[in-house]
């Protein structure tokens, strides 16, 4: 039997006075992906920093001991004149050339030797994004939490991505928690979907949540998929 | 070549290069004038000193430290931008120094006199120097990536408060050191111009850090022995000197 990995428990978020996140409960076992659904604004990349210690709330957050977490964040701007080359940006972390090309593999990149040599801010938005993802993934977290990682990404390159995580990371027990807009090829091969709007919307496996008539309530119209 | 100007060159050397080594880390974080307006705050203390005959940078350190404590005070109080506040407290302290600042003593405040440091000044400058530039190595890519994201530093367990305020003390001390080269007024530019000159030059991160080092030193070098040969002040020489190298070295920028 799989260990749960994260349990929440009636979390509430303020930030000001406004209340962001009401009474939210699910749990994540290993191996399972999470896919939170919603509108702008509906606090998901809300729920996805106070999951990781960045806000402050009530409620319970509970993480399984020595939890490795990897974090793929929304915002992450190179000014284009930063002179950080993508390799000197892998060795933040304590990683050889053998780990950084195996991340480069993961997230579809296959020349990574004079890509290294780069530097961040010249990267394109698409490139720069995969370099983020490969840059978590180079040390194996046992759970990664990716804020809308896509955005700037073609769509052979979300696909082969998405399938690289789905498959690298499920063989070796790792959960995903993704933050995505997309309601399509993305939440099919979700375990959960969590939508959200400041409060529980749905939850429950995709198949169950993904219907003309929910998705109306999650976006405030109707959306076809 | 005499002791006096042998002390002078290596105090030049060590303090040029860690000068140099911090400014490619405050123009990354875009603090390149902090610099600048932390020479100012120092004033009240290099007067002290000038009056009662100790270092300078013994005196600059305490009134710097006490600068930054107060901005920090005002920031969480006022919420007003940190320049503005920044502003305040360096205005203040060059109005405070030039009260009691003796007149024959004005111009080794603001633009420096490294001609008279002595055997125990260098000593000490140069194991302050080499201690800054360890710790600010330690924390070099903590603080680039708590730039980049401070969430995604946060998430590696960067304790990123920490690390900005060790940051800051080391600033403290290369300012305090830089003062005695080339004084509150010129200081500024030893943390700028160098970096700014590397880079131009480099291509990756550590080009560009070691880069500064390296021209920093050479700044001080060049300067002091012009200071020797033409008997012009030390400081704005050292100081147009790496503006000399930041011109030459735009032949060199990218497109």
């Amino acid at each position: 039997m799989s260990e749960v990995i994260l349990k929440v428990k009636n979390l509430n978020v303020e930030l000001g006075k406004e209340k962001v996140l009401e009474d939210l409960s699910f749990d994540l076992e290993e191996k399972e992906i999470l896919v939170i659904l919603g509108p702008n604004g509906a606090g998901k990349s809300v729920l996805l920093r106070t999951l990781l210690g960045l806000h402050p709330f009530k409620g319970e957050i509970i993480w399984k001991r020595n939890v490795h977490i990897g974090y793929v964040p929304d915002d992450f701007d190179v000014p284009p004149d930063l002179p950080l080359n993508v390799k000197e940006f892998f060795y933040f972390k304590k990683t050889n050339s053998s780990q950084i090309s195996a991340a480069f593999q993961w997230v579809g990149m296959k020349n990574p030797p004079d890509f290294l040599e780069k530097r961040l801010g010249t990267l394109s938005r698409g490139q720069l994004r995969r370099t983020v993802i490969a840059w978590v993934l180079v040390d194996k977290p046992s759970i990664i939490l990716l804020d809308e990682p896509m955005v700037g990404i073609d769509i052979q390159g979300r696909e082969s991505i998405y399938n690289s995580l789905v498959r690298v990371w499920q063989k070796q027990n790792q959960a995903i928690i993704l933050v995505s807009h997309e309601i399509g090829e993305v939440v099919k091969k979700a375990d959960k979907v969590l939508a959200l709007n400041k409060k529980k919307l749905f939850y429950g496996k995709p198949e169950e949540i993904i219907t003309p008539q929910n998705l109306a309530k999650i976006y405030g119209s109707a959306i076809s998929l | 070549m005499e002791a006096q100007f042998l002390y002078s060159l290596i105090t030049g050397i060590f303090i040029g290069g860690v000068a140099g080594y911090l400014g490619s880390l405050m123009i990354t974080k875009r603090m390149a004038l902090v610099g600048d307006a932390l020479g100012h705050v120092a004033l009240p203390g290099v007067t002290l000193a000038l009056i009662y005959g100790f270092s300078v940078s013994l005196g600059a350190f305490p009134i710097l430290i006490l600068g930054i404590i107060l901005i920090w005070l005002f920031e969480m109080r006022t919420k007003l931008p940190m320049e503005a506040l920044t502003g305040i407290v360096f205005t203040a302290s060059v109005a405070i120094a030039f009260l009691f600042l003796p007149e024959e003593k004005v111009s080794t405040a603001l633009i420096g006199d490294i001609s008279q440091v002595g055997a125990w000044d260098t000593l000490i400058s140069a194991i302050l120097c080499i201690l800054a530039f360890l710790v600010l190595r330690k924390i070099f890519s903590k603080i680039i990536l708590a730039n980049l994201s401070e969430n995604l530093a946060k998430v590696e367990h960067i304790k990123v408060e920490r690390y900005n305020f060790i940051y800051l003390l080391c600033i403290a001390i290369v300012v305090a050191l830089g003062i005695k080269v080339t004084g509150s007024l010129l200081m500024g530019a030893l943390v700028i111009t160098p970096a700014a000159a590397a880079r131009n030059f480099a291509r990756s991160f550590s080009q560009y850090s070691y880069g500064a080092l390296l021209i920093g030193s050479i700044c001080c070098v060049l300067g002091i022995f012009a200071f020797k040969f033409f008997a012009l002040p030390a400081g704005p020489l050292v100081i147009l000197v790496s503006t000399l190298i930041f011109l030459i070295s735009l032949i060199f920028k990218k497109k």
